[in-house]
């Protein structure tokens, strides 16, 4: 019996003794550290801060870590010091709970290259990293070219059933682009079209990166994800078998925002963190890496991104103001609509 | 002499609730005022006691759907368990067959297998690009994947079948071989025929054990969560998960503790009435003679061939998601198959910080081995002071105190410690895994009580009262005569409270936070990542450190069997 307890204290101590380290801790999205340009991110800022540890703690998408966050502030619990990956439309939630420290934008110099119109009330809180448009995307060898949809409303034929894949707007973030896309869309509509779509939905993920691997292991041939997954399929796989659908020539327009968040010891640390994100030599790597739109218009762009990477003729952005107002209440339409299927 | 006996007694009884105090006061603390809070969250609205929140919950029709959902489903696994469980202890009663005792072997595994194993396995193995579909589509030569069962309701009513038919099968293979078999061989000399005799006579025999077998399998199908979790999407979710999502995930307070609270309420309901009617079970007569049993391969009675009908189909669903995790977890896809890796192992043991985990695999490893061991020596302590209380004070009210963790979801649980590790006295405790220890104590626990009670109840008292009469104190007697004799107990108790806390992954979600990540909880993040190549290594490590753990038990525990004889 002593024996055990020994074990057992010993482990603990073990256990509660490491990770004592200086860290910056940031949370951002499971697949900016998966894809995008995390890991030049973390050598840059260390080889800048030696002795300090960059973290990435990323288990979720946007909106469920954006969450997390906000309930780890209203419980006093610890949590981040800098947070990468709020789109726009989140933004509204997160000021709102004071998540953020009133920026500094003297400390960010890159912060000269962004361009006004992706920038937020004067830069208080928040900057852009990269911008992108919520699309569909379809798998070309899975799809019969006569079952390839034109339009949103070419989603609802009985020939999709099964066939489309998109993620939960309480959790992710293109999920969230894509409802208030078809908000955007059919206005008043929105319910019926959606009532009409679920049942050609095989799963509505938590997460982008679920419903993106699943496109891609062949678990279904439609999925909401980004204009830009042309260029993708063209860099990476070098054919065009996934091809990006701009329904009636739309596509939700997404900036996605960096902060400071209020609890840090760091601010300082924190303030450097987000001028290199914004470097050339990060926001170069993004559309290759990260396939999104570099905030930073200075970056140079490979050729053959600006080539395969589609803008939508008609970019669809539902006012901020709105979307603040209604957020919770279409939520909720949508959650009622979801468990009714 | 009576008044000395009544003053005696009473002196007992004073012992009892003096033992009583520490676990009532660790009680109190970890448990009991943690509740509270979450109860005070849910009921109180500005200062006054109110129902607005609990009515406001209960009238959302997304928390409408999550219940009705909850008992639909499992209603149906209930339904599915009993369909799939009986004909097995039917056919582990009835028939002789080689490889019966390791097949009787595997009906206790689903007690220690850790749900989210279970769940990875089924959508390795029954995904639309899974093994089974794959196989099926290459044999049949089709372009579509036939078995389209991901993402529906069925399941997870499959996999809570998969883990629940065993116990179905267990119950009825125990009730069905302690019937007397001079019952049905009367009925068949009184003229009844095979069908008639089993229909009236076999079958209304086992119903107390089915009923009990159904009741245990629609309880722990209605706190389900690992499986829901990872197989429901945005579209199906039980209470528990919701509780989890509306805390973690989608993080709205008060909403949660409304939920909570009425969650609290649905599990103690649901536990009072099968500890209730439990006893149903327990009036069967023992029979002096064994069933008969008669080969199941027999050239004389091909119809029993007919069992393969039922053989292959549930070798299929049992041991096909088992294997794909294993067999997952060696491979690598490459263009054109898959090739033989251990890479899935080396990231799993690796030390370097996941983001996805919010820890390092190895990190997570650790973390389940020491929060298990310490759960397990916490369990065993509390476990056995909570044993002697209550051996020497016969109270009911102290029973259900000392006992009222059983009654009380883990979501709810996990949910009442993280508020409580906010405020003192908890938030005193040094920085580490506590919330974790604390809450797989009071999970594992009553186990702990529930298995060395019985043991402690049927020593022979003189022992003790012998040690006394030679000198010895009360508590001397009970270090050296009691405890070396309940010692192989304890090590049974403390293999599965270790093997129970590995595999719990309820309260370890919602107490999760950067640096405090269990094995459980990796799965499923590599599951929801779809790496399943890193989740099947993390899942067979996870399996192989729990069978060790029981094969650990039962070898302790027939050391234990053979000191008592």
């Amino acid at each position: 019996m002593r024996r055990l307890y020994c074990v057992a204290m010993v482990l603990m101590l073990a256990v509660g003794l490491s990770g004592t380290a200086d860290e910056l801790v940031v949370y951002t999205y499971d697949s900016f550290v998966a894809w995008g340009p995390a890991q030049e991110i973390k050598e840059k800022f260390e080889e800048t801060h030696p002795g300090t540890e960059l973290v990435w703690i990323a288990p979720g998408d946007s909106s469920e870590m954006l969450s997390r966050l906000l309930g780890e502030l209203e419980l006093g619990l610890p949590t981040a010091d800098v947070f990468l990956g709020a789109a726009d439309v989140e933004v509204p939630r997160a000021l709102d709970h004071e998540a953020f420290l009133p920026l500094e934008p003297q400390l960010i110099t890159n912060l000269k290259y962004v361009p006004d119109d992706i920038r937020l009330q004067d830069d208080a809180y928040v900057v852009p990293y990269d911008y992108g448009y919520v699309t569909l995307v379809y798998d070309a060898e899975a799809l019969p070219d006569e079952h390839v949809p034109t339009t949103l409303e070419d989603l609802l034929h009985p020939e999709l059933a099964d066939k489309i894949v998109l993620q939960d707007p309480r959790t992710s973030s293109p999920g969230l682009s894509f409802l208030l896309w078809t908000i955007a869309h059919f206005e008043e509509g929105w319910t019926d079209f959606w009532r009409e779509l679920l049942p050609n939905v095989l799963t509505v993920t938590r997460g982008w990166t679920e419903s993106f691997e699943m496109f891609e292991a062949g678990e279904a041939p439609i999925v909401v994800s980004y204009s830009t997954d042309e260029a993708y399929s063209y860099i990476v796989h070098g054919d065009l078998r996934y091809r990006v659908l701009t329904p009636s020539g739309e596509g939700y327009r997404q900036v996605e925002y960096m902060g400071v968040v209020r609890t840090t010891d760091s601010p300082d640390l924190a303030h450097s963190l987000l001028d290199i994100v914004l470097s050339h030599q990060v926001q170069e790597l993004i559309p290759t890496s990260q396939w999104m739109f570099p905030a930073n218009q200075d970056a140079d762009t490979p050729a053959d991104f600006q080539e395969h990477a589609i803008v939508p003729e008609n970019p669809v952005a539902l006012d901020m103001d709105a979307v603040e107002e209604k957020l919770e209440e279409w939520i909720s339409e949508w959650q009622r609509i979801l468990v009714e299927s | 002499m009576a008044a000395d006996f009544g003053r005696k007694l009473d002196a007992r009884r004073w012992a009892g609730w003096a033992l009583a105090l520490a676990p009532l006061a660790f009680l109190a603390v970890a448990f009991f005022s943690p509740l509270w809070e979450v109860l005070r969250r849910g009921l109180l609205v500005e200062g006054q006691w109110s129902t607005d929140l609990l009515r406001a919950v209960l009238a959302d029709q997304y928390v409408r759907h999550l219940l009705s959902f909850t008992l639909r489903q499992a209603l149906l696994s209930t339904l599915l368990s009993l369909v799939l469980g009986f004909p097995l202890g039917w056919l582990l009663t009835r028939y002789s067959f080689p490889g019966k005792r390791s097949l009787k072997a595997l009906t206790l595994v689903p007690f220690v297998l850790p749900p989210i194993t279970v769940a990875l396995g089924f959508v390795l193995f029954f995904g639309h690009a899974g093994h089974l579909n794959q196989a099926l589509m290459w044999l049949l030569r089709l372009s579509e994947p036939p078995i389209r069962l991901l993402y529906s309701l069925w399941a997870i009513v499959l996999a809570h079948a998969f883990y629940n038919a065993p116990v179905v099968a267990r119950f009825v293979n125990v009730a069905w071989e302690a019937q007397d078999p001079a019952l049905t061989e009367a009925a068949r000399v009184l003229g009844a025929g095979r069908l008639r005799s089993f229909i009236t006579v076999t079958i209304p025999g086992l119903f107390p054990a089915v009923l009990s077998a159904l009741a245990l399998v629609f309880v722990l199908c209605t706190l389900s969560f690992a499986i829901p979790l990872a197989l429901g999407g945005a579209r199906y979710a039980t209470v528990e998960v919701g509780v989890y999502l509306l805390a973690r995930v989608y993080v709205d307070l008060p909403r949660t503790a409304a939920l909570a609270a009425v969650v609290l309420g649905i599990s103690l309901l649901l536990t009072y009435l099968y500890l209730r009617g439990g006893g149903l079970f327990h009036t069967l007569s023992s029979a002096d003679r064994r069933q008969p049993t008669v080969p199941l391969a027999c050239r004389r009675h091909p119809a029993r061939l007919l069992w393969l009908g039922y053989l292959i189909p549930a070798g299929v669903v049992f041991a096909g998601p088992i294997a794909a995790v294993i067999a997952d977890s060696f491979l690598r896809a490459a263009p054109g198959g898959a090739s033989p890796t251990l890479h899935w192992y080396r990231l799993a043991l690796s030390t370097d910080t996941s983001a996805l985990l919010g820890a390092s695999p190895l990190g997570s490893i650790t973390t389940s081995v020491a929060v298990a061991a310490a759960a397990a020596g916490g369990a065993l302590a509390l476990g056995v002071a909570i044993s002697a209380s209550l051996r020497a004070v016969r109270s009911r009210v102290l029973e259900t105190v000392l006992m009222a963790p059983l009654g009380v979801s883990s979501v709810v649980l996990g949910l009442a410690l993280l508020l409580a590790f906010r405020r003192p006295p908890l938030s005193y405790l040094p920085p580490g895994p506590w919330p974790l220890v604390l809450a797989h104590v009071l999970i594992v626990y009553p186990f702990v009580v529930r298995s060395i009670r019985p043991l402690w109840q049927s020593l022979d008292p003189s022992l003790v009262e012998a040690a006394r009469t030679l000198g010895a104190t009360r508590r001397e007697a009970f270090g050296s005569v009691e405890l070396p004799l309940l010692k192989p107990g304890l090590l049974v108790a403390g293999a599965l409270a270790f093997a129970l806390s590995l595999g719990e992954m309820t309260a370890a979600a919602m107490l999760a936070r950067p640096g405090l990540n269990t094995i459980p909880l990796a799965i499923y993040q590599f599951l929801s990542a779809r790496r399943f190549g890193a989740a099947s290594a993390m899942a067979t490590v996870l399996m192989v450190v729990t069978a060790v753990a029981v094969l650990l038990w039962e070898r302790l525990g027939r050391v234990g069997e053979a000191a008592e004889q």
